[in-house]
Parts: C-alpha cells; structure tokens; sequence
C-alpha cells in the first residue's frame, strides 16, 4: 500500500505485523466495563451485541464501511498537504447575481478564516456556485478541501459540476458503491459516511444538504466531521432546512450564519397551504380519492400545470394510482418509488414532458427539478414527512423564472407539529426575503 | 426489536402462553418479510446424495452425486436446509465475509435443532484456517451452533490462499485436501455429522468425510445451513 494512501486517514489494518516506516497506529475499540465504543463511528455497543469468540469485539454499528474490531488497528499519517497547485484554479466561467455576490464573499472570508458556518439558503438559490470562490482560495492556500453530503445523489451530482469548475485540480469521488480505488487527491467529495475514515485531513469541509436522509444533522454527522477535520479546521453546512441539531448550535453561536432567502430569480418560496382532509384513508380503502383532492388536481391540470403528488406509504401507491386512473383516464403519470427499478427513467420522462405528473414517495423530495409544477402532499402529518422533508418537498415548486410561484397544498388528516414548522419556516425565509426585497428596492 | 438484517422494527408481543410454557421465549431476531425471501428444500424427489437436484436412476443419485460415487466408492447423504438463494449468498457475504457475528443469530436456533436431531455419536464442525481465524475473528460453522456438543477433530494443514468462494467450480473440484486429523481415535467406529455452512460442489465435505471414513468411523451423514 503506497504510504498516501494513509495521510489524514485511519485505515484498518490487522493487529500483527510489522508496521510501515512513517505510520502511527492507534487502537480500533475502547473497551468498558459492559459497553464498547468504536473510535471510528463513536458509537457504544452492548458488549453482548459486539462480542466474537475468545474476548474479542467488533462495532455492528459501522460494519459497512469495514469491520472495527480488536483484532485491527488503525493505520495514519498526518495530513502533509503535499498538493502542486495548477493555474487557473477557477475554470468556471459564470456569473454570480448581486444577492449571490455577496454571500459568497462572505463564505470566502469564513473559509479563510476556518469558521463553522453555515449557509442557510432556499431550495433553488444556487449554493453549489456560490462555494466556488471559497473553494478555488483554499485550493491556492495549499488546503486540504473535503465536500460531503449524506446522500449519495447529490455527491454524484456535484462532483461533475466540480470537475468542470476546477479543472486543473484533482478531485476524487467516494461513495459505498464506488468501485475506483482511493487516491490522495487535494479536493476530495464524499458521503457522509466516508468521512469516518478520515482523521485530522481536512482545513476545510463543506457538508451540502445537511438535513438529507438517512444521516440527516446528528450527533453522529457532527462528530464525524469533528474528527475528519483539523484540529483548527473550518467547516461550511449548506442547508435549505437546517434541523433542530444545527438550530441549537446556531443559538449556542458555534456556527455564524448566512441566509439567502431569495432563489436565484429573486422571487419569494411559494407559500404552503395547509388544508384538513379527515379520513382520506377511508376514501383510500375504497380505491378512490377526496373529491376535494380530485377537483384540485383537475383544476392544475386543467390550466396545464404539471404536478407532483406526494404520499407517505408504498403500500398506498397502489390504491392512489387506481383512484386516479379512474378519474384521470386519459392522462399520461408514472408512480415512483425508492426501490422502482424505473425510477431514474421515469423522472427522465417527467423532465421531458412525456408525463403529466408523478406520484411519489419522499423519495422525490430534493435533488430533482422540475420547472412549473404544482406541489400536493397528500397526509403531510404522516410521522414519514420531517419538517424539513417538508420544505424541500413545498420547494420543488416555482423552481423556474418562467413561473415563480406555483400551488403547493398539504392535506392534511390533523394538524402536527412538523408540518406547522414547516410553513413557519417557509414563511420565516420569506419574511427575511422580502425585506432583503425591499432594501434592494431603495438602493 | 429491530430486525437483524434490514433493521425495521419487529411488531412483536409477549403472550401469555410464552410466559406460562416454562419454554424459552422466542423472540424473534428478523422480520417476516427478511424470513421470507430464504427458501426452504422440500424433500420429496430429491436426489439421495445432496438433497438436491434430480434424481436419475438407482440408487437415486443427481449426476454430481454419481461423480462422487465414482470416484469414493460411496456418497455422502446430504442435508441442506436452505436454497443457496440472491437472499442467502447476501446472508453469508455480511455474516462471513463482513464478519457480522451478530447476524448467527439469525439461523442459530434453527439449524442447531437440526444438527441435534441426528442420530450421530460426535458433530465435526468444519473448521477454517488459523489466517481466516485471525481475521475473521470466529469459526461460521461454529457460530450457527448454540446448545451443540461438538469435537474438534479437524483441522486445516493446508492453508490455501484463495477461499472457496472465489473459485470457479472446476478449480474447487480440483482442491487438494486440506484437512487433517487432530484426534482420529475419536471417530473409530462412531457415527459422525459434518456441519458446514454451505454445500456447493461437495469438495470440501467429501474431502473431511473421506478423511473420516480412512480413520475408520462407521457412518458419516452430513448437514449444510444452505445448499
């Protein structure tokens, strides 16, 4: 194994044998009187449930990224930073509005001064851009730069737009199911997940969509990201939805923040009507939907308003699909699901306008963009939808100029708390964005 | 509760039978729909030798038995519990490969009644190799038995590099033996069962088995969690 390969990481390795010139090792497992904790995921396991034969243990919790366990160590080399730098490093050539301007000085100077900040823009505000400058200054800095995100999706969806944006630079890809081998490269983008095989690596981390499923903002995602950082690291979260975990760091002031509540064409989020529809299970049971539902989605289609109908369940795909093929006979929609084989073709479809609308699960809930939909969610109040699932999901409407606003309507069987804290969210960025309006106004 | 393999919740309830039948309770350590996708063998029309495919002819032996037969002078009589199945080759990559000890669970009960119903004097587990014990941490065979008097009586002499599982079945069939013998003056004259985890060329249990049946031991039958 080439000695890189080890820098700023924690690799595991069995626990005899001779250990390389250069390497520190460190234990894998700290062992207590009835738990066990894993210094690489933090977690503390039951010794009944970590246990192998002969007094040994392993963590159940991260096996997936390897087996911890005492019969490995961990392999390091402090990060060298040993980076040859290619100019131009910036090869991206657009323009950023005034609005977006200005917030990406300031998360130029937070990066440059190593801060944990956090970013806290709207669905559809262009976040990805507005890193570019931070970036491309930690890159002249000779920086070790991570960018990670708990989903999957998203890193494969940023790691083309960097690769284009910086392309003098080497830049790597980690992911559970990549099958390219680990390379030291100076701008590394990641899951979550991988940051855990980091250790001291990086001066500064950006974490987009913070708030995504299934790692949204714990305390596991701030630990890993503790440990993958320097000790004098800085560290930039991107969120349209920051979760209570962040929340409660913004009020201890650990992170300073940056709003942008404005989308990139300037208009406000499209506000989220919440409307009771009691026992629309019932209508389920029987194959049909509330006339109320039936007569609002009549009424998108009928001023040719594609949509998004969101539902909490799998299991009630099928009886929806049947209610409104009943209804809508002659109308051209797909169901999406997370384990649909045709999920990636099916939004495809959509995007080309062979449909008219999807019905979906959660799973359509960020990272996708249609333009000129209307939004429903059909039993918001289902404990599936979190708060910020919420407002990612009200924020797939008015995503183009051409129709900044668009009709986003909750269903709701009672109302809970987590569909009132999304509209309040949704009405607090708007508050803040319509006075950012009114100052640009008088200027 | 949450199920050991796709960590969904258990709906699960005590009643009040568990607590007044004086048994073990039950509890139950995967969900219904992760128990469903394993496949159990049925019995009839079965190949006499491995449990599995058809059987051609007398005595009734599939094609890969009679090879055996061949070639020994005998065959095994095989038990398999479970179809080798897409659910059960994941099964053994994150409980053997992976090293997820808790996942024998999963199995432990089932399999170790069925090793215990047999009519065998001693139960040979198959071992592993000291390299594959030193990094996996646990014997998978040994694992899946719970209650189960077994003897160490094998072991590997021959430390291959390549495991099993990543040969193609020609360059199994033509893996030397393995194995010795650690105290062969247990098995004069008993009826053993060899326990394995999975059987699927029958290299390998035909090598312990032959081992075996030179030390003189008077029956061998043999069983596999998958087949």
């Amino acid at each position: 194994m080439d000695l890189s390969d080890y820098y700023g990481r924690r690799i595991l390795e069995r626990r005899v044998g001779q250990v390389p010139a250069g390497v520190q090792t460190f234990p894998t497992i700290e062992i207590g009187a009835n738990t066990i904790r894993c210094y690489r995921c933090n977690h503390i396991t039951p010794k009944m449930k970590a246990a192998l034969p002969e007094n040994e243990y392993y963590c159940p919790h991260c096996i997936n990224l390897g087996r911890v366990s005492t019969l490995t160590r961990f392999y390091h080399v402090p990060e060298p930073n040993q980076f040859k730098i290619n100019y131009p490093v910036l090869t991206w050539s657009g323009k950023l509005s005034a609005l977006q301007q200005r917030v990406s000085e300031k998360v130029c100077r937070g990066m440059t001064a190593h801060l944990h900040q956090l970013l806290w823009a709207v669905t559809g505000a262009g976040k990805t851009e507005m890193m570019f400058a931070g970036i491309a200054a930690a890159i002249e800095r000779g920086e070790r730069i991570g960018i990670a995100s708990p989903r999957v999706d998203v890193c494969l969806e940023l790691f083309p737009r960097l690769k284009a944006a910086f392309a003098n630079c080497d830049i790597a890809l980690l992911h559970g199911r990549q099958e390219l081998p680990y390379h030291y490269a100076q701008v590394t983008v990641c899951t979550t997940h991988q940051l855990l095989k980091f250790y001291h690596a990086f001066d500064n981390l950006i974490i987009d969509e913070v708030d995504a499923f299934p790692y949204a903002a714990n305390d596991a995602l701030l630990y890993a990201t503790r440990q993958s950082l320097k000790e004098n690291g800085g560290c930039l979260y991107l969120t349209a939805t920051p979760g209570d975990v962040l929340l409660r760091e913004i009020k201890r002031q650990r992170l300073t923040v940056s709003y942008l509540p404005l989308r990139y064409h300037g208009y406000l989020l499209p506000r989220i009507i919440v409307r009771l529809m009691f026992e629309w299970r019932k209508y389920l049971k029987k194959d049909c939907l509330p006339p109320a539902v039936i007569r609002q989605l009549q009424r998108s289609l009928e001023s040719h308003h594609r949509f998004l109908l969101f539902i909490p369940h799998v299991t009630d795909l099928k009886s929806v699909e049947l209610a409104i093929r009943h209804s809508f006979a002659e109308q051209r929609f797909a169901t999406v699901h997370a384990n649909d084989s045709e999920r990636l073709l099916k939004v495809q479809k959509m995007r080309d306008g062979e449909y008219d609308f999807l019905i979906t699960t959660s799973i359509l809930e960020r990272g996708v963009t249609f333009p000129e939909i209307d939004v429903y969610v059909l039993g918001a109040d289902d404990p599936v939808f979190s708060s910020s699932a919420l407002v990612q999901i009200a924020g797939r409407a008015g995503r183009a100029k051409s129709r900044p606003d668009g009709t986003v309507i909750f269903w709701v069987n009672s109302n809970s708390h987590r569909v009132k804290q999304a509209v309040r969210q949704v009405n607090y960025l708007n508050k803040k964005g319509q006075k950012l309006k009114n100052e640009l106004s008088f200027v | 509760m949450s199920c050991l393999l796709c960590s969904r919740e258990i709906p699960y309830q005590i009643t009040l039978k568990d607590i007044f039948s004086f048994d073990e309770i039950p509890t139950p350590v995967i969900c219904d729909s992760c128990k469903n996708t394993f496949t159990h063998w049925d019995s009839d029309n079965q190949c006499k030798g491995c449990g599995n495919g058809k059987a051609e002819g007398r005595p009734q032996l599939c094609k890969e038995c009679q090879r055996w037969q061949q070639l020994y002078g005998w065959h095994l009589c095989h038990r398999g519990l479970y179809h080798y199945n897409d659910a059960m080759k994941n099964y053994m990559q994150r409980y053997k490969f992976n090293g997820d000890y808790r996942l024998r669970l999963v199995f432990q009960r089932e399999f170790s009644r069925v090793v215990n119903q047999s009519k065998a004097d001693i139960i040979v587990p198959i071992p592993v190799a000291t390299a594959t014990m030193q990094t996996r941490g646990f014997n998978q065979v040994v694992g899946l038995l719970r209650e189960v008097q077994y003897q160490t009586v094998l072991q590997v002499i021959v430390e291959d590099k390549d495991t099993q599982s990543s040969k193609s079945r020609k360059e199994r069939l033509k893996t030397a033996q393995p194995f010795g013998l650690i105290s062969p003056e247990k098995v004069v004259n008993k009826r053993v069962l060899l326990v394995d985890d999975v059987y699927t060329t029958g290299r390998t249990l035909y090598h312990a088995a032959s081992l075996l049946k030179q030390a003189g031991s008077q029956w061998i039958g043999s069983v596999s969690l998958a087949r």
